[in-house]
């Protein structure tokens, strides 16, 4: 597979804070990358800089094989970005503002329109036509801004955070058309920090602090990195000490921890090891009022490579 | 295209500005119909004059300048070439008699001495030129049959006193002109806000930050973009130039299709090209939407208030008319006013509108260059 975005050694600096610190990575032709991480991780920084919008202090970035450039743009009308606010005409309805966005890249009016309608279509605004941006909701808006960065069909594109403050029904939705976008041959930068998103979505996932790659690949490659396989959480009446030494005996367990009544087992690897507690604490007749057992997520990940929780 | 398409759409959202304003102005155009009697107010029938005497004894002399005195204002100021020719242009005097030398003897000894004169070649200098004609004419036939100078004073005066006071006609309808002067004065009005207005909010939705980098990261160039944003503000602004001159030709009829016409025109041509580069200015330094109607609003205000396009500007303070000096549309609500009153339109009595138009250009061509430098130090600190 193509190499669609070559990112090397990249470092952009504002006066005294590095937001994006010799960072390198690739993504791939039709893959869905995520960049996950905590806000002011570099995300934002990252995606502008690729797109020629900051000038960078180190580095050489590639597009499509070509060195992107503020004037490239043969490599700029194949990108389509869709930026963390909403950028739209107050003044122009959806359809307009559609039409001038996708305008600045499809002359042809009569394919303008077939893309449009394409797009409409994508993000489920059939019926918003003639709207004004203010007479949508925060959803319905967050769909239109994605629309006008993607009508024109690009074969990259880049969409950062594009679910943020949206409800289910819009963050399905657009879950949805950037999975169809993909399918239609498009490569996609998503960036979030929302870790369930990813997970669902992303195709490789980059997890970014202060501005550095921490880890790369797949979700289930990323979850080894948690240093755990399985968590079970049990909400006790109350324990003794003596059977919390036990659970530290069993073969699999890595860590037991209880914080008031909520004791946490974290196993290795192994299986059947639900059942197994479930039986030891019945036998010591510890009562609880809920036990569950959990895959580790790649916010155990990040905890772990660095001792913060991904989400404040 | 698209550009031009989307100012266009943009454009649209504020049309309720351009029709309030067109209807302020179509208001105050008939309401300035109907108040043609109000006219002498702004047209003073008597000239203001200035004698210079070099024959400071001969009666016949005193005589002429005592019959000057009872029908124009005389004016003192100094004896000075530069400051006539500046109380000309200023309009503080509208006509310069120069009487020479021994100008007494030579008439009574029958030679045709000449009296110099300059003259704005407004109404009221023609009605003090007219005013010596007549006295001359009128010494000139009793010299005939006089040789005594005290005989011929008296016959010229008697003559002047008896014959019904002529009333000097003059060529130009005033109450045409007042009304045309009117009208493209409080233009300026409805041309700064309009123009002003609409161009900022227009260009602040297409300068926000966000649309921005939007426009940035397309594949068509951004300085091609801003330069077809450019022309369509232009073509919008002569639009609404164009609204208001056909506004004025229904409400003054003939007299826009005259030279007079024709130059109130292009003064409000000029005027509005002036305004659109007010507005550029301003939209580059200001991108908040609420924050360009409130300072649109104390533009075209202010700016009307103090050049006199709701009053005549001889009503205001001395003071406010030195301010408004600094201000584009007191140079052309100058040249209205000077409209209104030229008899003959010709290169001297065009003069001053020349001045006050080459003025404006002077004030757009710096606002373009005050634009090109701000938004130079912008980009360089975005
Ligand atoms: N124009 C700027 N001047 C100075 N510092 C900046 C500027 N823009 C961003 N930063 C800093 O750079 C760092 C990275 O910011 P960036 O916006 O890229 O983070 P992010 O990962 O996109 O965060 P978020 O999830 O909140 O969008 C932050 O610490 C931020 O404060
Ligand atoms: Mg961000």
């Amino acid at each position: 597979m193509k190499n669609i975005v070559e990112v090397k050694n990249v470092t952009k600096e504002y006066k005294e804070l590095k937001a994006v610190d010799d960072l390198s990575f690739v993504v791939k032709e039709g893959e869905i990358l995520g960049l996950l991480g905590p806000n002011g991780s570099g995300k934002t920084t990252t995606i502008n800089c690729i797109l020629s919008l900051l000038n960078i202090n180190k580095g050489t970035i590639k597009i499509f094989g070509k060195i992107m450039k503020p004037d490239a743009y043969d490599i700029k009308k194949d990108i389509g970005v869709v930026f963390q606010e909403v950028a739209v005409f107050e003044e122009l309805t959806v359809y307009d503002n559609l039409d001038y966005f996708c305008g600045l890249y499809i002359k042809n009016k009569k394919q303008r329109k077939e893309y449009i309608e394409e797009a409409i279509a994508l993000v489920g605004l059939e019926n918003y036509k003639k709207f004004y941006p203010k007479q949508l909701s925060g959803g319905l808006l967050r769909r239109l801004n994605i629309a006008c960065g993607i009508a024109h069909k690009p074969k990259l594109i880049f969409l950062d955070e594009p679910t943020v403050a949206v409800d289910p029904q819009s963050r399905n939705n657009i879950l949805e058309g950037i999975k169809t976008l993909r399918d239609r041959g498009a490569t996609i930068i998503y960036t979030t920090h929302y870790m369930e998103e990813v997970e669902l979505l992303c195709d490789r996932i980059i997890i970014l602090d202060k501005g550095k790659v921490l880890a790369e690949g797949s979700a289930d490659e990323l979850k080894e990195l948690a240093n755990m396989d399985e968590k079970i959480t049990v909400e006790v009446d109350h324990i003794k000490e003596t059977v919390i030494e036990k659970i530290k005996y069993f073969k699999n367990v890595h860590e037991v921890s209880l914080e008031r009544n909520t004791l946490i087992v974290t196993y290795k690897k192994g299986k059947n090891n639900l059942s197994e507690l479930i039986d030891l604490l019945k036998e010591n007749k510890v009562t609880y009022s809920k036990i569950f057992s959990e895959r580790p997520t790649l916010n155990d990940v990040f905890l772990n490579l660095t001792g913060k929780e991904l989400r404040d | 295209m698209i550009v031009f398409k989307t100012f266009w759409n943009v454009v649209k959202k504020y049309k309720g500005t351009v029709i309030l304003y067109t209807v302020l102005l179509l208001v105050f155009g008939f309401l300035n119909m109907s108040t043609k009697d109000t006219q002498t107010d702004f047209v003073n029938s008597r000239p203001d004059i200035f004698i210079i005497n070099k024959d400071k004894d001969g009666l016949l002399t005193k005589n002429l300048i005592s019959y000057l005195g009872e029908n124009s204002n005389r004016k003192e100021i100094k004896e000075e070439e530069d400051s006539i020719n500046d109380a000309l242009f200023y309009r503080d005097i509208n006509f310069v008699i120069y009487i020479p030398e021994d100008y007494s003897k030579e008439v009574m000894e029958g030679s045709n001495p000449e009296i110099e004169i300059k003259s704005t070649g407004d109404y009221q200098a023609s009605l003090a030129s007219r005013m010596l004609e007549r006295y001359l004419q009128i010494q000139t036939i009793y010299k005939k049959k006089e040789t005594d100078e005290e005989n011929l004073i008296e016959a010229i005066n008697h003559n002047l006193k008896t014959s019904a006071k002529v009333e000097i006609a003059s060529s130009l309808d005033t109450t045409k002109t007042t009304n045309s002067s009117r009208y493209f004065n409080f233009a300026s009005y409805s041309i700064m806000a309009v123009v002003i207005f609409v161009v900022c909010l227009v260009m602040s939705s297409f300068k926000e930050k966000n649309t921005k980098k939007r426009i940035i990261i397309s594949s068509m160039n951004y300085k091609e973009h801003n330069r077809k944003l450019l022309l369509a503000s232009f073509v919008y602004s002569s639009i609404a130039w164009l609204l208001f001159i056909l506004l004025g030709a229904i409400l003054l009829k003939d007299i826009l299709f005259t030279t007079r016409g024709l130059i109130y025109m292009l003064n409000a041509y000029l005027f509005t090209f002036c305004s659109l580069t007010i507005a550029l200015l301003i939209s580059t330094l200001i991108t908040d939407k609420n924050a360009v109607s409130g300072i649109v609003n104390v533009i075209a205000l202010g700016s009307s208030f103090l050049c006199g396009a709701f009053v005549p500007s001889e009503w205001l303070p001395k003071g406010v008319l030195q301010i408004a000096h600094a201000l584009p549309a007191y140079w052309y609500i100058n040249s209205n006013d000077l409209l209104k009153t030229i008899e003959v339109i010709n290169r001297e009595s065009l003069k001053p509108i020349l001045i006050n138009s080459l003025v404006l250009i002077i004030f757009s061509v710096l606002y373009i260059i005050l634009n090109n430098i701000i938004s130079k130090y912008k980009q360089k600190i975005g």
